[in-house]
């Protein structure tokens, strides 16, 4: 009825949004019959991230032609962000419900110890360490799980406390030393080979983005988690197994983590202790990144994948720019801040 | 009253206010005068919750003008409103839970210091000279939170009164209080306008409108459409002017159960200590049975038991003769047991969802692509829930819109609109018509009828007696956790209701 109705704010152009960006999925829905006053801070919050991260691929080609815009820089890049982009992930289905895992940069330390010890030290079947990494894969995320979705326990506290004690197995494991080679060619194949000349690295990430994308968008699963995240109470009122697919999302999150311990393991042929706790934050930053982006205010696979993606850039980009290092901390911090804030604004206006 | 003096007129004059795909606001005029409490009225989705929003400065108007004691007045934000003395109770109690209501009643308002620090002795006096002269009995020291739902309404009114407001804003303020609570506001009220406050009085409840206001106005579809002195005005009138279809809607037709009916579910010695007090009934086929009690007597617990929200302390389910093991909704849900819940915003809707998401949440998995695969397919959904939104009537431009754009009504709509096609047999209802217009009120009631002449059985559960009255062919009485009495048939009347509610039995809560 109201869509016919006069609208006072129809009379400034329609939004750009109409033409030139790109489809957001399903969701569009809602900004067609919108006021174009909406509307445009409608396409800010939606896509502004989307139109900077070009943007900010455009600038870097036209600056640097020769370094920046060849396919091997291309390669490269996505080679990099292949290990963030696993972890930010798996990560997002946990947010996605709401909860936090601040473990899994220790789980990819432990992975690394796992498979070491185990093939290097105890002279395992490197395929035997596998199946090792994947039993500890299962106690993590249960446990991680168990602890927060059935008896209750801060997810926030829960996984900061498990990192702690993860790395204190690591340790355990490997006596804290480093180690270089004696893993066979077959083992570090999987991160070094690659196939249709593409590496194995950013096969595995498109894989687990395939993976979780279908899970989160795609199957019932994954509705049922962003039900959780919505409203907890009325996801298990209507019969929604609540603890069941949090203590899943711990383990979606630890087997991530698992898989970059082992494509870590791989690419070195070696061991350094703690090898994971880098990766922490970037995989958060990313994440939140991309909650700011096509559908805002909610964690989703394509906007982590270009927020990913946009840090990988940006990294890229300013080193051959030759800044120092402290500039990519401030712009990458500043972009974060940047994108979080836009997206409140976008939210505020509905 | 005097004109243009501080406690002059608050006029709305031409507010406009659209949202995607629903103009909530279409030229609203609306005059409170000081001293007078005007009753608001209108069907879900007619425009009033939006407009109170515009008075306490949550939503910005689109075009028309507030004016206070004659001068057009912007209302950016809720700071603004405060200020100029607008007071409010909402609906859904917007309050901080876990301060003490002393802290809560001078919320905002400065608390009295000693040497820079807060006095509290002198917070709980002045709190609780405020709540004295509304005739309460709290103490000012008490977490809020321990308080009813009545005594915290009487705090936000004291937060008002403390605050020297000039309007207060009443949203639907007597739902889920008991007879004698909502009698208490009353004297609250007309006391609050003898000394010159003006009140705007939002509700459903006819009967409370004639015996509170001094004027009505009628919205519908996001314009004035009546205004008049409420002693001017015949009931058949007003509904008449509310759903705008020019006559009044008649007495229903008695649900009447078909002979020789089979026991459905029977639930046996449920105990929740303190709250449930084994409870024990039986449910037939084709029953529409209602479940009475005053606030508090343990309806909305029992049947979370029944539904495995909660955890019994005892007690045992069976439908069909058959004992089931009930330790959460999901397992209720396989049993065929459904439940519409009490509070649709924290217990029914997803507001990040879509209407469709969430119209098929709990039924997801028979709407797959192909059955073995667990993929929903959008399309199925979408003809679902567009189905279920037109057969409620549900006021949404599309099923794709979230969740959040829709009226209060038409959300609760929306929450009884996941579990109609549930293809359940055991239908409960927890005051399914809360917050829902007269015109909604009515297809709900031939919602559940219809259920019922379908052979499913189906639980009613409501605070207002007169439908119950209207619709059971049998009603259970709670108090005191303990079911207490039942009446079936012709004896089901709105005062036979009352009267065992506050029976003697019912008040030691004795089995009957």
């Amino acid at each position: 009825m109201a869509d016919s109705a006069p609208n006072p704010n129809e009379t400034s152009p329609a939004p750009a949004a109409a033409g030139g960006a790109p489809s957001g999925g399903a969701s569009t829905a809602a900004v067609e019959a919108a006021p174009s006053g909406r509307g445009r801070s409608h396409f800010v919050s939606k896509y502004g991230l989307l139109v900077a991260f070009f943007l900010t691929i455009v600038i870097f080609c036209a600056l640097r032609p020769e370094s920046f815009a060849t396919v091997r820089n291309l390669d490269s890049i996505l080679t990099l962000a292949a290990a963030p982009m696993i972890l930010a992930l798996g990560l997002t289905v946990v947010l996605v419900m709401q909860d936090f895992d601040l473990s899994f940069g220790a789980m990819i330390g432990l992975s690394t110890g796992i498979i070491t010890a185990c093939t290097v030290t105890f002279g395992w079947p490197w395929q035997l360490s596998i199946l090792a990494l994947v039993g500890a894969i299962f106690v993590v995320g249960i446990l991680n799980g168990f602890m927060v979705a059935y008896l209750g326990g801060s997810s926030f506290i829960i996984t900061l406390a498990m990192g702690t004690i993860l790395t204190g197995v690591e340790f355990a494991l490997t006596k804290q030393n480093t180690v270089f080679g004696g893993f066979p060619d077959s083992f570090t194949w999987i991160a070094t080979g690659s196939i249709l000349g593409i590496s194995n690295l950013i096969w595995a990430a498109v894989l687990v983005a395939v993976v979780i994308w279908l899970l989160l968008d795609r199957t019932e699963i994954g509705r049922y988690m962003y039900a959780i995240g919505g409203n907890p109470e009325a996801a298990r009122l209507s019969g929604v197994r609540v603890r069941q697919l949090r203590v899943l999302g711990f383990i979606i999150v630890a087997a991530t983590a698992g898989i970059v311990g082992l494509l870590l393991t791989a690419q070195d042929a070696g061991y350094s202790p703690s090898a994971g706790v880098a990766y922490l934050l970037p995989a958060f930053a990313a994440a939140f990144l991309g909650a700011a982006v096509f559908r805002p205010g909610e964690f989703n696979v394509p906007g982590t994948i270009i927020g990913v993606l946009f840090l990988g850039v940006i990294q890229t980009g300013l080193i051959m720019l030759d800044f120092e290092t402290y500039v990519i901390n401030l712009v990458q911090g500043g972009i974060l801040i940047a994108a979080v804030l836009i997206s409140r604004i976008g939210q505020q206006s509905q | 009253m005097t004109e243009g003096g501080p406690r002059g007129t608050i006029e709305v004059r031409g507010l406009v206010k659209a949202y995607p795909g629903v103009v909530a606001l279409d030229g609203v005029d609306v005059t409170i005068p000081p001293g007078n409490v005007l009753g608001l009225l209108g069907k879900n989705g007619a425009g009033k919750s939006t407009l109170i929003k515009a008075l306490a400065g949550v939503v910005q108007p689109d075009a028309g003008e507030i004016l206070v004691d004659g001068e057009a007045t912007e209302i950016p934000d809720p700071h603004v409103s405060a200020a100029l003395g607008f007071g409010f109770v909402h609906q859904e109690l917007a309050d901080v839970p876990n301060l003490s209501v002393a802290e809560n009643v001078l919320l905002g308002l400065g608390y009295p210091k000693r040497g820079g620090l807060v006095n509290r002795r002198k917070m709980r006096s002045d709190a609780a000279a405020v709540l004295e002269r509304l005739e309460v009995e709290i103490d000012p020291a008490a977490p809020l939170a321990s308080l009813s739902i009545a005594n915290r309404r009487m705090v936000m009114i004291a937060h008002g009164l403390a605050a020297n407001a000039r309007l207060f804003v009443l949203d639907e303020p007597t739902a889920s209080l008991s007879d004698t609570e909502i009698e208490h506001l009353d004297r609250v009220l007309r006391n609050l306008r003898d000394s010159g406050v003006a009140i705007l009085y939002v509700s459903h409840r006819l009967d409370e409108i004639f015996s509170v206001t001094d004027s009505v106005t009628v919205m519908r579809d996001g314009k004035t459409v009546f205004n008049s002195l409420t002693k001017d005005v015949t009931k058949a009138e007003l509904i008449s002017q509310i759903t705008g279809s020019g006559q009044a809607i008649e007495t229903r037709k008695r649900y009447v159960l078909p002979s020789g009916a089979a026991d459905l579910m029977k639930v046996e010695g449920m105990t929740l200590p303190g709250v449930v007090e084994d409870a024990s009934f039986t449910l037939k086929e084709g029953e529409l049975l209602g479940i009475a009690g005053l606030v508090g007597a343990g309806r909305t617990e029992l049947v979370r038991l029944i539904f495995g929200a909660d955890k019994a302390a005892a007690g045992s389910v069976s439908v069909r003769g058959q004992e089931i093991k009930i330790n959460s909704p999901r397992d209720a849900m396989e049993a065929g047991i459904v439940l519409l819940p009490e509070d649709r915003k924290t217990q029914g809707a997803v507001f990040s969802f879509s209407v469709r998401e969430n119209i098929t949440l709990p039924s997801l998995s028979s709407f797959r692509v192909s059955a073995p695969m667990p993929v929903p397919s959008r399309a199925k959904e979408r003809a679902a829930s567009r189905d279920l939104v037109e057969r409620l009537d549900i006021k949404v431009g599309d099923v794709e819109h979230p969740a959040r754009f829709l009226s209060g009504g038409n959300q609760q709509k929306m929450v009884l609109a996941k579990w109609l096609d549930s293809g359940a047999d055991i239908f409960i209802f927890d005051e399914p018509t809360h917050g829902i217009d007269v015109e909604g009120k009515e297809e709900v009631y031939n919602l559940m009828t219809e259920l019922a002449e379908r052979g499913k059985g189906v639980i009613f559960i409501s605070s207002e007696f007169v439908e119950l009255a209207g619709s059971c062919n049998r009603v259970l009485v709670m108090a005191e956790g303990r079911l207490v009495d039942q009446l079936a048939g012709d004896e089901i009347t709105e005062s036979a209701l009352v009267e065992s509610c506050y029976s003697d039995e019912a008040r030691k809560g004795a089995l009957k």
